[in-house]
This record gives C-alpha cells, sequence and structure tokens, in this order.
C-alpha cells in the first residue's frame, strides 16, 4: 500500500464532519456542511463527491450524478475523492464507472500499487476478466509479489470459464495459465498453497489429471495442508477419472483403516474392486500391489475385510461404528445387483437388518440408514420382526400398548417409519387407517410426558407420531374424498403445534393444507414463525407465492413477492464483494463458485415467476384505477419489447422434498413434469403481461405523461431509441406466441398426471384453462389489432370488420358470463351438519377478476379509438345535417358490450355479497365432527380436540371472507372505471 | 463415536439444500446472511466444513476462522457456528466436527481454540465440557435482545493447542468483559 503520511492532513479534519454526518444518515445535514465547506476550499472535491453522496441519498440521483461527473471529469488521485466516488457508484449501482475512474488514476500515478489494486478489483466487480489479466501484470511489474502474478493468472481461467466457445478455452486460455504457473514453478517461485491450488484447478479443467496427479503427490503437494486430508481426497478423484482402480482401492482400503465410518471410501472401495474384477486384474508377483500399497481384487477379499472391521467394532468398549454395519448391506446390495450367489456368504439382509434395528434402533437416523436398503427383503416378516426389538409396556385400556421412555419410544417410531416406508400403511382398509390414527395420536399424546421439560425452541420427542397421523389422514382423504378427515387432521396438527411450537414440518403441513382448503390467510402467520432465510425464499417461497394470489389474497401476494424479489435484487450486490474478497485471500477455487452461485440465483425460476406476478398484481390493482394502463407500465418500467426470462438457462431451485415423507421419493418425471408445467403457466403470464405493456404503448393521445422515475426515464429513452411506442405490429407475434403456448398448454393438461400430494404443487394452469379465462384473455388481446385496423379504414367501408369486432364484443360477454358462472355456490358447503370446502369457487372468482381487468384495459383503448370515429361521424352528419340513425354496428356493438359488462360486473359484486353473508352465517359450532360414527366410536373427541378443529375451521372461514372482500372491492373499483368506457 | 459420514468443504450449492438444517431449531444454530457465508467461504474455506449423510442429506456443518495475533500469543482457530439437524444428533457428529476444527488449527500454529455459548445453554456448555473446553471468561449481554428475551451473557470458552504447552489460553479470567472489550 501506497505510504501515508503520519500527520494528518487538514483536509480529512475539515471532512470529518461530513463523513459523520452521513454515518449517521443525516443526509441534509451533510449536504450543508459540504456546501459551506466548498465556499472556503473550492478545490476540495472530496467535500463535492460527499455532497453527491447526500443527494444520491436523499432521492435526488440526478444531481448527485451530475456533481459525481463533474469531479470524476477532473481524474482526482487523491484518496479521499476516488473513495467517495467509488462508494457513490456502488449506490448507484454504476461499478463500471468505478473502473473509470481508476483507470484515470494509474495513468497520473502509473507506480501506485494502491490505485493499480484499486483498478483490478474494479474490473473484478464488473467482470472484465481480460483487462484484470492485464491489471494483474502490471501489478505485479510495479511489486513483484506472488499474489498479483496469480491475480493474472485467474483472471486467465476466468476467461476459460467465461468463454463462449469452449474450444478457445481449452487451446488459449487455460494452456495459457498452465504455462504462466509452470514458469513460476520452474523458477522455483511457488510459494503459496493457494497457488498451488490454482495449479490443480487449471490441469483439472485442462482434463491433464495424470500431470495434476503428479503435482499433488509430487513436492508442491506438500503445500497443500489447510484442508483435512486435502492431498488424498485430490489423489482419490484423480485415481477415478484416471481409472486407476489398483491405486483407487488401496488408498480407500487405507483411508477406511484410518475411520472405519467414512461412507465416500467405502464406496470408492467398492467401486475400484468391482471394476478391478471386471478387467481380471491380478497383482504383481513381486513388489508393491500398487503405489498406494495393497490393493484388494475378489470378492472374498472384500468380504474379508468387511467382516474384519465389523469384529473390531464387535469388540470395542465404546458405541460401535454404523459404517461397519452398513457397508455389510451395501456390499450385499452390490452384490445382488450383479446376480453374485456370494453374497449368502455375508448373512440373510432380514436378519442383518434386524440386527441393525437393534443396535441402533432407537436413533432417529435408524430410519434413513436403513431405507436405502429396504428393498433387499421382503416387508411384511421384517417388520413383523422388528416389533419384537421395540420394548412396550402393557396394553393400556384404549387397545394401546406404550413405551416406557424416549429410547423405546424412539424404537417404535422407527419400526413405524419404515412399515409406513414399504407401504404397509398405505394397504390398510379404511377401517384400518382409522385404527391406525387412532394408536398413533395414542402414542404422539403419551410421548408428550417425556418432553415436558423441553424449551419452547425444541421439539417434542414424539411429534413425528403427529406428523405421521396427519399423513394417514391425508391418505384417507385422497381414498374416500370424505372431507371430515381433513379438518380432523387439521387439528390434530394445531394441537401439534401448540406442544410444539418450532416445529417447521408441521407448520409446513397446516401451511400446504390451508392453501388446499383455499385459505390463505393463516398461511400468513405459519410462513412467516419459519422465518424463511435469503435463499429460502428461492427454495421454498413457491409454497407461498402460488396460492396468495389464486386465493385472492392480494395484499399477502404482493408482499410474499416482495420478499424474494429483495433477496434476489440484493444477491447481484452481495456476490461481487466477495469475489473479490476470494481474490485477496487467494481462494481462487470460490470464484467460479461464487459466480455460479451469482447464476442460479439470477436465472432461478421463482425468480422469473415474482417478478412477472408481481408486475401482474400492480397491474391489476392499480392499472385504470389509480392511474392510467400507461403509467402504470412505465412506473415498473417494463419493456414489452423485450423478454427478460432466460428460458434456456431457468434454474429449478425449489426444494420439492421440503416435507418430511415416508412415501415413496419424489420421481424425476414428475420433477421434470412439474417445472414443464411451471415454465408453461409463467410463458403464459409473462406474455400476458407484456400484451398488457404492449397495448399501453399504442397511445391515443398524442402528448403522453412524462415518465415517472428515472429508471422508467432510461426504458423510455430506450424506447424512443426503438422508434416511439408501440405498434399494433408490436402485439402481433406475442399474439402468436400466446395462442401457441396455449396449444402447448392444453396438450400438457390432457396428458398429466397428478402429482404426489407433498411433491410439488400443480399450478394454476389446468384450472386457468378449464374455466375458460385463457382463451378469454386471448379473444380480448386480439381485439386491439381489429379496432387499429378499423382506425385506419374508417367507418364508411368497414362493414365486415365492424361486424367481426362487433360479434367479438359479444364472444367476450358470453365468455364472461360464463366464467362468472363457475364461481357461483358456497365457499362453505354444509350438508348433513357436515362442512365441504369449495376453494375451487374461489379461484374461479379470482380468474375471473384478472380476466375482467384485461377486458377492460382493452375496452379502454377501443373507446380512445372509437370516440374520435364517432365524433367525427357525428360532425359530418351535422354537416350534411343528415337525420339518418343508423349507428355503425361497431359502435352499437361496443355500447351494447359495456352496458353488458355494467350488468356483469353488479351481478358479480352481487354474488360475492351473496357469498359474504351465508359465510357469516354459518354457525360452525352446530357442525358435527365426527365423520364415520360406526367406525370413530373410539375416536369421539375431547372438548380440546374439539377446540382445535374449530379453531381451524374458524380459520378457514375468516380466511374466505377476506379473500372475498380483496376480491370484492377490486371489481367495485373496476365497475367505477366503466363510466370512462362512454364514447 | 458413530457418525458414518462424508466430510468436505462447503459450497454455495449447498444454501440450496438447507432446509433439513434450518426448519428444525436446534439450540446450537445461529443464522446468519448469505453475505456472512460467503464471506468465510472467501476467507477460511478449510474452516467451513459440512457433513453429510449417505443419501446426500446435510447432517451438519462446522464455521470458523482463524484470528487474533501471533506476538501476543493469542493467534488461534474461532468456532462461529456448529449445527447438526435433529435426525443426526447423538452420534457424536458434533465432536467429530469439533475434533477436525482443532486439527485445522493446530496445523496453523493456534494457540487454543475458542467459541461464545449462551450461558443458558446448559446442553451445548455441557457438550463442550466434555470435549475439554472451560469458561475462559463471561461476556456481558453478548447476545442482543430477541423476540421478546432480554439480552443474555455469554461464556467464552476456550481449549488449549498443543503449541501452548503451558496452557496460558486458558487461565479464566477473575471479572466478566463487556463485548466491546472483546476484539
Amino acid at each position: 500500500m501506497a505510504a501515508r503520511g503520519h500527520v494528518q492532513d487538514p483536509n480529512d479534519r475539515r471532512l470529518r464532519p461530513i463523513y459523520d454526518y452521513l454515518d449517521n444518515g443525516n443526509n441534509k445535514m451533510a449536504i450543508q456542511q459540504a456546501e459551506k465547506l466548498l465556499k472556503k476550499h473550492r478545490d476540495l472535491h472530496c467535500a463535492k463527491v460527499l455532497k453527491a453522496i447526500g443527494l444520491q441519498r436523499t432521492g435526488k440521483q440526478d444531481e448527485a450524478f451530475t456533481l459525481a461527473q463533474e469531479v470524476a471529469g477532473l481524474e482526482p488521485t487523491d484518496d479521499n475523492s476516488l473513495q467517495a466516488l467509488t462508494i457513490l457508484y456502488r449506490e448507484m449501482h454504476r461499478p463500471e464507472l468505478v473502473t473509470k475512474l481508476y483507470e484515470a488514476a494509474v495513468r497520473k500515478v502509473p507506480t501506485s500499487e494502491e490505485y493499480h489494486s484499486h483498478l483490478f478489483m474494479a474490473y473484478a466487480r464488473v467482470g472484465e476478466y481480460k483487462k484484470m489479466q492485464q491489471a494483474g501484470m502490471a501489478l505485479y511489474k510495479i511489486v513483484p509479489k506472488n499474489p498479483y502474478y496469480f491475480w493474472s493468472v485467474m483472471s486467465l481461467v476466468m476467461q476459460a470459464i467465461s468463454a463462449q466457445d469452449e474450444k478457445l478455452s481449452h487451446t488459449m486460455f487455460l494452456p495459457l495459465a498452465e504455462r504462466m504457473v509452470e514458469k513460476m514453478v520452474k523458477e522455483e517461485k511457488i510459494e503459496a498453497e493457494a497457488e498451488v491450488q490454482l495449479y490443480f484447478m487449471i490441469l483439472e479443467r485442462l482434463g491433464k489429471y495424470a500431470e495434476a496427479l503428479e503435482v499433488v503427490r509430487g513436492q508442491l503437494g506438500e503445500k497443500l495442508t489447510s484442508e483435512l486430508q486435502s492431498r488424498e481426497n485430490k489423489c482419490m478423484f484423480l485415481y477415478g477419472r484416471l481409472e486407476q482402480w489398483p491405486e483407487c482401492n488401496a488408498l480407500s482400503r487405507k483411508l477406511l483403516l484410518k475411520n472405519p465410518d467414512d461412507w465416500q471410501f467405502y464406496l470408492s472401495y467398492f467401486d475400484s474392486l468391482f471394476n478391478l474384477i471386471d478387467q481380471s486384474w491380478t497383482p504383481p508377483e513381486e513388489g508393491n500391489h500398487s503405489a498406494e500399497g495393497e490393493v484388494h481384487c475378489s470378492v472374498a477379499q472384500a468380504i474379508g475385510f468387511v467382516e474384519e472391521r465389523l469384529a473390531s467394532e464387535e469388540v470395542k468398549e465404546t458405541r460401535p461404528l454404523r459404517g461397519p454395519y452398513l457397508a455389510r448391506l451395501e456390499l450385499i446390495s452390490r452384490l445382488r445387483q450383479r446376480g453374485s450367489p456370494d453374497e449368502q456368504q455375508l448373512g440373510e439382509p432380514l436378519e442383518l437388518m434386524f440386527q441393525y434395528f437393534v443396535k441402533f434402533g432407537d436413533k432417529p437416523c435408524c430410519f434413513t440408514d436403513l431405507k436405502v436398503f429396504l428393498h433387499l427383503l421382503s416387508c411384511d416378516a421384517f417388520v413383523n420382526r422388528l416389533t419384537e426389538a421395540v420394548p412396550l409396556g402393557p396394553v393400556g385400556e384404549d387397545g394401546v400398548a406404550l413405551p416406557g421412555d424416549t429410547r423405546a419410544l424412539q424404537r417404535h417410531l422407527g419400526a413405524a417409519q419404515l412399515s409406513r416406508c414399504l407401504g404397509l400403511q398405505h394397504a390398510l382398509s379404511t377401517d384400518g387407517k382409522l385404527a391406525l390414527i387412532h394408536e398413533l395420536r395414542a402414542h404422539y399424546r403419551h410421548g408428550l410426558q417425556f418432553g415436558t421439560s423441553c424449551l419452547k425452541t425444541e421439539l417434542q420427542f414424539s411429534d413425528m407420531y403427529c406428523l405421521m397421523a396427519a399423513h394417514v389422514y391425508i391418505d384417507l382423504w385422497i381414498e374416500t374424498g370424505k372431507e371430515h378427515v381433513l379438518w380432523q387432521c387439521l387439528g390434530l396438527l394445531e394441537e401439534g403445534l401448540a406442544h410444539s411450537p418450532s416445529n417447521a414440518q408441521i407448520k409446513l403441513l397446516l401451511l400446504l393444507l390451508f392453501c388446499r382448503l383455499g385459505a390463505f390467510e393463516p398461511v400468513v402467520d405459519l410462513y412467516s414463525s419459519l422465518d424463511a432465510k435469503h435463499v429460502q425464499h428461492d427454495t421454498i417461497g413457491y409454497l407461498l407465492t402460488r396460492y396468495a394470489e389464486s386465493l385472492g389474497q392480494f395484499a399477502a401476494a404482493s408482499q410474499a413477492c416482495n420478499f424474494s424479489l429483495r433477496f434476489f435484487h440484493s444477491n447481484q450486490k452481495d456476490t461481487s464483494e466477495y469475489i473479490i474478497q476470494a481474490y485477496k485471500y487467494g481462494a481462487f477455487e470460490k470464484i467460479p463458485e461464487f459466480i455460479a452461485f451469482r447464476n442460479r440465483l439470477n436465472n432461478s425460476l421463482h425468480f422469473a415467476q415474482v417478478r412477472t406476478e408481481r408486475m401482474l398484481l400492480d397491474l391489476y390493482l392499480d392499472a385504470d384505477i389509480s392511474s392510467t394502463l400507461e403509467e402504470s407500465v412505465k412506473n415498473m418500467s417494463l419493456c414489452p419489447e423485450e423478454d427478460d426470462i432466460p428460458w434456456d438457462s431457468l434454474r429449478d431451485n425449489r426444494d420439492l422434498d421440503v416435507f418430511v415423507s415416508w412415501n415413496p421419493k419424489l420421481s424425476k418425471e414428475h420433477r421434470q413434469l412439474s417445472l414443464e408445467e411451471e415454465s408453461l403457466w409463467l410463458r403464459l403470464r409473462s406474455l400476458t403481461l407484456r400484451l398488457a405493456g404492449c397495448l399501453s404503448g399504442l397511445c391515443h393521445s398524442p402528448q403522453a405523461p412524462p415518465p415517472a422515475t428515472p429508471h422508467a426515464q432510461r426504458n423510455a429513452e430506450k424506447s424512443a431509441e426503438n422508434g416511439v411506442a408501440s405498434k399494433p405490429a408490436d402485439m402481433q407475434p406475442l399474439l402468436g406466441q400466446l395462442e401457441r403456448t396455449l396449444g402447448q398448454a392444453a396438450q400438457f393438461t390432457d396428458k398429466h398426471q397428478q402429482y404426489p400430494f407433498l411433491g410439488p404443487p400443480p399450478t394454476r394452469l389446468p384450472q386457468a384453462l378449464a374455466n375458460g379465462s385463457c382463451q378469454c384473455q386471448l379473444v380480448a388481446l386480439q381485439l386491439p389489432l381489429h379496432v387499429q385496423e378499423l382506425e385506419t379504414s374508417g367507418l364508411d367501408q368497414s362493414a365486415e370488420l365492424q361486424a367481426q369486432i362487433a360479434n367479438l364484443f359479444k364472444s367476450l360477454t358470453v365468455q364472461l358470463q360464463d366464467m362468472l358462472n363457475k364461481c357461483k355456490g358456497d365457499l362453505l358447503e354444509v350438508t348433513d351438519g357436515r362442512c365441504r370446502a369449495q376453494p375451487s369457487l374461489l379461484e374461479n372468482l379470482v380468474f375471473f377478476v384478472e380476466t375482467v381487468c384485461v377486458v377492460l384495459w382493452v375496452s379502454s383503448h377501443c373507446s380512445g379509438t372509437l370516440r374520435p370515429l364517432k365524433s367525427s361521424l357525428q360532425k359530418k352528419k351535422k354537416k350534411k345535417k343528415e337525420t339518418s340513425t343508423v349507428t355503425p354496428v361497431v359502435l352499437s356493438g361496443f355500447q351494447e358490450f359495456t352496458a353488458s359488462l355494467q350488468t356483469l360486473l353488479s351481478q358479480a359484486v352481487e354474488q360475492i355479497q351473496d357469498q359474504e353473508s351465508s359465510l357469516t352465517a354459518l354457525k360452525l359450532e352446530a357442525l358435527s365432527l365426527e365423520g364415520l360414527p360406526q367406525a370413530e366410536v373410539k375416536d369421539t373427541f375431547s372438548c380440546d380436540e374439539r377446540t382445535f378443529i374449530k379453531a381451524a375451521m374458524d380459520k378457514v372461514q375468516s380466511s374466505y371472507l377476506r379473500s372475498l372482500q380483496e376480491v370484492g372491492d377490486l371489481l367495485r373499483k373496476r365497475a367505477d372505471t366503466l363510466k370512462s368506457l362512454k364514447i | 463415536m458413530a457418525y458414518m459420514t462424508t466430510l468436505r468443504g462447503f459450497n454455495c450449492d449447498d444454501l440450496f439444500k438447507f432446509n433439513n438444517m434450518r426448519l428444525f431449531p436446534y439450540p446450537l444454530a445461529l443464522q446468519y446472511g448469505i453475505p456472512f457465508y460467503l464471506q468465510y467461504l472467501a476467507h477460511w474455506p478449510e474452516y467451513f466444513v459440512v457433513a453429510e449423510a449417505p443419501g446426500g442429506e446435510l447432517m451438519g456443518y462446522i464455521m470458523g476462522k482463524a484470528e487474533g495475533s501471533v506476538a501476543r500469543e493469542e493467534w488461534h482457530g474461532h468456532v462461529t457456528a456448529l449445527s447438526v439437524a435433529p435426525e443426526f444428533r447423538r452420534l457424536g457428529l458434533a465432536a467429530k466436527l469439533m475434533e477436525m476444527l482443532e486439527e485445522i488449527s493446530e496445523r496453523k500454529g493456534g494457540f487454543f481454540v475458542d467459541l461464545f455459548v449462551r450461558v443458558s445453554n446448559q446442553v451445548a456448555v455441557n457438550m463442550y465440557k466434555q470435549l475439554g473446553y472451560s469458561v475462559y471468561r463471561t461476556v456481558i449481554e453478548y447476545y442482543s435482545a430477541s423476540n421478546g428475551e432480554p439480552d443474555e451473557d455469554a461464556y467464552d470458552m476456550r481449549k488449549a493447542l498443543s503449541r501452548d504447552t503451558e496452557k496460558k489460553s486458558i487461565i479464566p479470567l477473575p471479572h466478566p468483559v463487556r463485548p466491546e472489550d472483546i476484539e
């Protein structure tokens, strides 16, 4: 770093108060103080920059920018100004300007190590790899320190990684990087571990595994000390790549002797073993088996090896390791896969797994351990055998035998989990399932006594029983379609949550069930109590955003999108900071990793969805209500001609295994289908959004309102460059895409099968197609094209076109009426004292209101076109003093259309009011909760249980009311805009 | 001790698998924002290790750093976070991860390893004692209030490494200190 004087610069003293004001968020005072200072010291540039920071932070971006550029134009070389400008540019999200700043600084002070290093980092921030490479070398020339040289090497690697052309990477960038490192090796100048790591990275990317192995095993490899087993792990990786099975086997064996519990080395031991067997490899008669020592190359040796490991566990006084026992099962599994009879030498899987259960059954992970090997045995016998190893007390009054302590509980739970996993619970009859629920609930409540001293943040020992009982309830519900089991399930989960308020799995399941019931209101609190952090907005945010809007809770939907968007937007800034740090600390392997991380988030499916949905939502709620569609579109700087979704590299980051489950794992096929469905739906939504954007650009008035924000201004400039507003021609291709996508969507839903209940939630797509909203919106969005055509041809010569348009108006009315009819009915329907939720009515209602929004935007555009046509017609008539009363078809058609819209909306508002009042009148207390009285005699509900079930019902009822209110409000606001459609 | 697992360096993609760990409450866990994790990955990647089960589930992780002045014999390893998913508790995994962090700190020539723990977290305090840690000092109101809970004191617990032959680094301080007095 450049040496700095110890005597304090008087300017530092003068600037101090401004810095303090800025630090304390007192931007106004900072600006004033800076102005005061500038009066006395006109050349104190830094004060100007600090003033600009104050301006930027008080929302005066333009002034701030002008001021900053004034100083930057002087090409300052004082630290204070440079640093302040760097901060300012970063806050302006213009990191590229920092590079210009330091380019000028190093030009003026070419020997400054500090400025060169700032320049390198500025390039790193914007990913200018080539310039980084040069800046690194320039630095090294000034100050020959190794890190600078290797910064330059790393920049070459980054050029290789980011190159579109892979050939270029392999023939130019990487070999160049390799040569640069080799030069240092030859000159014996390699100093740090990071340098060897980088060398390894280059060789690995070049596929030069043999050379890499030489490095790792040689003298340079001795520097690899920070990470434990770094050399061994690298060797193992390379042996695998080079298919050097003898070495791979010998090294795995050695490492297992050291640590017989490291699973990855069992896998490499077996992999290499069978490869050697397949190659009929034999050890040399003399000398070492391999560079890593003794090699095992027969099944007999492997069996012997595993049994030795087991034997040493058996004689140990301390708790035995699980690794060797599971390794035996793994070996059996692999031998069976190869059809080898040798597996019998290792024992009977059922017996071995039973023994495993005896040894480790009191550990929560026992289930996870054995799950992988269940395919080795037939199920019934196994579960029966397991119960032998579950110590339970005598059968109690309610017919259930219960465990005496937590270890016994864990064993019983483990057996229950295995039994569910083997499908035994699913195979039960309805009565069998009810009896099972009864038993699980008894275990659940009994187990609570062991956790009376648990902190609020800890889980109850028996929580899993509660969850499992809920799963059986869900099975029953899917099987019988009887909704009362769902209410009981909700009641049980509410009870579980009351006893274990930190149990995220209970919250998640409640959340899912409420969503499926169409009740979003309780979900808001449940989700927020999960306290989802950063990446989780991406991985589980879908649970929230899938349902909020579709269930008519628009305010909550906006909020949900905002949570996610805030996270995604901070990602860009966060990551570049740490890429720079990784250079500083020589963590080279982390640099591509950080960049890949950033890309994974930027290309996230969920990100694209919340971006799109947030804008659509804003338009539904505001456009043509509090501001015009044009203004709304401009405010969100929507560029309809640009598709901002990276379709080809879309990443599905959803965690679809977030629910604890003992059902078969979600299949790849279902994952794939779900992604396909999500993408189709996203495409439809994004096209709708862009079409709305186009529609707003089809301006009638020559004087558009001024752009509202600088950001919008930039976009406005952009669209101006692209040739004023949008034209109907822009809509044509988008409409074509929309039509094609609708076709694909219809095909998709036709062949589509259902996902498992705990798997991905289905999108809104199937319902959107079924209730006609997609079709209706498409027809509406096609209208502007016809109307535009009419505008060109005029009213006189266009009878056919007019008739066509009038027909479209009629068709829209019919379609909307049809959609509205599909929303009729009670959301909570009570028959025979039982309560049935009809969430699809609510979802249809939301589709209806969304479609109304689109139709009204289009209508507003139509009225804007038809109005002048009509008035010029009237003028003509006046001139000619005609008294003919024939109104052109299109005009009368439009008037009829708006009139029927008026009727339709009043009807909808009334319908919602009826639904609200019948919901309010509903007395849930009067409902019977027991479902099948015969089968459930044992399960008459206690007072507490009733309370929990009622609580769940109340939540659903209250949520429906809120949804109806929000949807009703929006419809009323929309109805108010009908007046402006008069022509 | 039986952990039956694979220990490997933490990488960014692991953040996407965090739901198993994060959605369960655990007394040992601390939560940070992305920048915090990235900072550790950029600066002390070797100290950030994850344990993975055979099925690919995250079992637990440890995150630490090396800091302090060598001249003042304060160069040491610090445990920033240690966390094990409930399903994989009672297997000795936390001990294994701690052992690993100590080994790394040994190699770096540290004098001791230290960590902070809530004084109320008796389970954790006992676990660390079993692993050879002792209370070096109490830090007053180290944990700031959240969720209606008041501020809470922390124990600064230490274990001497082989470089500190006389175990000077772990002689308990007679008086508690304030957070601003620790670096």
